[in-house]
């Protein structure tokens, strides 16, 4: 009778043929892409070696802003999403009838295909017969310096409010998790020992939630940071070049200026950057756990 | 003073759920009504008389039939290709171990690859497809999808495949199965459920991916939901309407596969479900 170690032991060699499709699609799909960006990135006009397309980084003030834009864009998006998924779970962490209704129809915008929520914003930030703008104006308010999506100060704040919209609930569900996995006993001490509210949640909730939120804040960074669909809905990068994320300018860069060697070399920047970013979380995840 | 509280919360929830909801009921009202009442100031919100002329619009005047048939073709084909290598990979990854913790590593980099900001891979698949002639077929979404979905799909499988236990079919085989006999007869029933949500995200995440698909398809032939929709925002003349209607029907697949999942979404959503 084989034991449970020779069992799989002998068929090794059937892992190495279970897993190999896999590794083949994944390599012609990731990382044969990936040389062949660095190939051609590397590349001028004639095909001859060169450093001009990583040289022009420096000098191209739409990369700059462009860049600039991501970070302001994730930064605000971020904040405002990690507070408002993180009010809201707390507040269905208790006891609420219906709450599993609730959270269901909570998670509708998240499903949403991207290119939807950019049809939906325009219908409602439409300056003219939007909702937002409509309803205000039923309320007697005077709204024409609200022209959202044409204005350049408003236009990011649009695309940032539709960001907001689609994917708090993404944080709120990875949050309520969280807490629904702290178990009750540091709660009945902290009870016990007369802590007040915000000592609780201070002392006992929020060490307890990190690994959560680190989970939460990572996988939101590394979508923020490549962000496109929704605002090439919206503004398509405009007015001028107020929203103009790095997704956006490598896109416009590759495949409406044919630029391919120039769009290859700043999709590694933007590669680097949240490499870099997700690197940070994870050792703050690990230290946490060590 | 409990009362007052338990009332506040309610508030509060009644609130989130008008923010997330009214803005998806505004866009169904839009492609229910009229033009002279999509415009019409204040905006109406309940009480207008109701059409189907943008749908007919859309689905029969216009090509979003035609959009709808690929984003459907697109999403099962790719879904069943990822499934079937993805969770051939799991059961391995979750039941062998390997010299030199071959297994563990492998897992780590097939999830690395999803880490790739789409952008950065969108260029050079461009120029790939394009040299092997594949541009504007749904051939190449198929591919592409494929290769986005299967590392989703090994680390959920692996999950599933970890959660059970060894010695169903390790009796299986002590029995006389083969090993794929064993896999296939004892614990793929078991996994069933998981395989099923598995399915379900692979769906959801081909179905809502817009970069690849504008980048690779330009005409009726092979063009998904989101890139039709997208050429309809992006030129002059916007018909609200159709435009409106076509993202009805572009959510409703969704919303219906979304329900079904709920109790595997935060796994999948902390594996990066949803969105590519």
């Amino acid at each position: 009778m084989p034991t449970q170690r020779d069992l799989f032991k002998a068929d090794q060699s059937l892992a190495y043929l279970f897993i190999a499709p896999t590794l083949a699609v994944l390599f012609a799909l990731s990382i044969y892409p990936l040389i062949y960006s660095i190939k051609i990135s590397f590349q001028g006009n004639t095909g001859n070696a060169t450093l001009a397309n990583f040289a022009r980084l420096f000098a191209d003030r739409f990369f700059l802003a462009a860049l600039g834009h991501t970070f302001v864009y994730a930064a605000i998006a971020l904040t405002i999403e990690f507070l408002l998924g993180l009010a809201f779970a707390l507040v269905l962490n208790h006891n609420l009838r219906g709450r599993n209704a609730f959270r269901a129809l909570l998670l509708v915008p998240m499903m949403l295909p991207p290119v939807v929520v950019g049809v939906v914003w325009r219908l409602l930030l439409n300056s003219n017969f939007g909702a937002i703008n409509g309803t205000l104006k039923g309320f007697g308010f005077n709204t024409e310096a609200l022209t959202w999506t044409a204005s350049p100060t408003l236009a990011m704040a649009s695309v940032i409010i539709a960001d907001i919209w689609q994917w708090t609930p993404f944080m709120f569900l990875i949050l309520l998790a969280g807490l629904q996995a702290i178990p009750q006993e540091p709660y009945e001490a902290a009870l016990i020992d007369g802590s007040s509210a915000w000592q609780t949640f201070r002392h006992v909730t929020l060490p307890l939630l990190k690994p959560a939120i680190l989970i939460a804040l990572l996988l939101r960074t590394m979508d923020l940071l490549r962000v496109f669909d929704h605002i090439f809905i919206l503004t398509e990068g405009g007015p001028g070049f107020a929203t103009e994320t790095l997704s956006l300018y490598i896109y416009r860069t590759a495949f409406r200026f044919s630029n391919f060697g120039y769009a290859a070399a700043m999709s590694f920047v933007l590669l680097v950057i949240t490499n870099l970013i997700s690197a940070g979380y994870i050792r703050l995840l690990q230290t946490r756990e060590a | 003073m409990n009362t007052f509280r338990r009332f506040g919360k309610y508030l509060i929830v009644t609130g989130a759920l008008v923010a997330a909801l009214a803005p998806i009921y505004w866009m169904i009202t839009i492609s229910f009504k009229h033009e002279i009442d999509q415009f019409a100031v204040p905006p109406k919100w309940f009480r207008f008389p109701p059409t189907l002329e943008h749908y007919a619009e859309a689905f029969l005047t216009r090509s979003f039939g035609q959009y709808l048939f690929n984003s459907l073709f697109v999403a099962v084909a790719s879904t069943v290709f990822a499934l079937l290598l993805g969770t051939l990979a799991a059961y391995a990854l979750a039941r062998f171990r390997l010299p030199y913790g071959l297994d563990r590593k492998l897992a780590l980099w097939i999830l690395s690859t999803r880490m790739f900001p789409a952008i950065v891979t969108a260029v050079p698949l461009f120029l790939i497809m394009r040299d092997l002639r594949l541009v504007n077929t749904k051939l190449a979404l198929v591919i592409v999808y494929t290769g986005f979905n299967l590392p989703f799909v090994v680390w959920m499988m692996r999950g599933f495949f970890a959660e059970v236990p060894r010695d169903l079919e390790e009796a299986a085989m002590v029995d006389g199965d083969s090993r794929f006999g064993a896999l296939w007869r004892v614990v793929l029933p078991l996994v069933l459920p998981g395989l099923a949500a598995t399915g379900i995200f692979c769906l959801i995440v081909s179905w809502n991916e817009f970069l690849f698909a504008l980048v690779l398809t330009q005409t009726d032939t092979a063009m998904t939901l989101p890139v039709g929709i997208a050429g309809r925002v992006t030129q002059y003349g916007i018909k609200w309407g159709a435009m409106s209607a076509a993202s009805v029907v572009a959510i409703i697949p969704i919303l219906a596969f979304a329900l079904s999942v709920q109790k595997y979404l935060v796994r999948g959503l902390s594996l990066g479900a949803v969105k590519g």
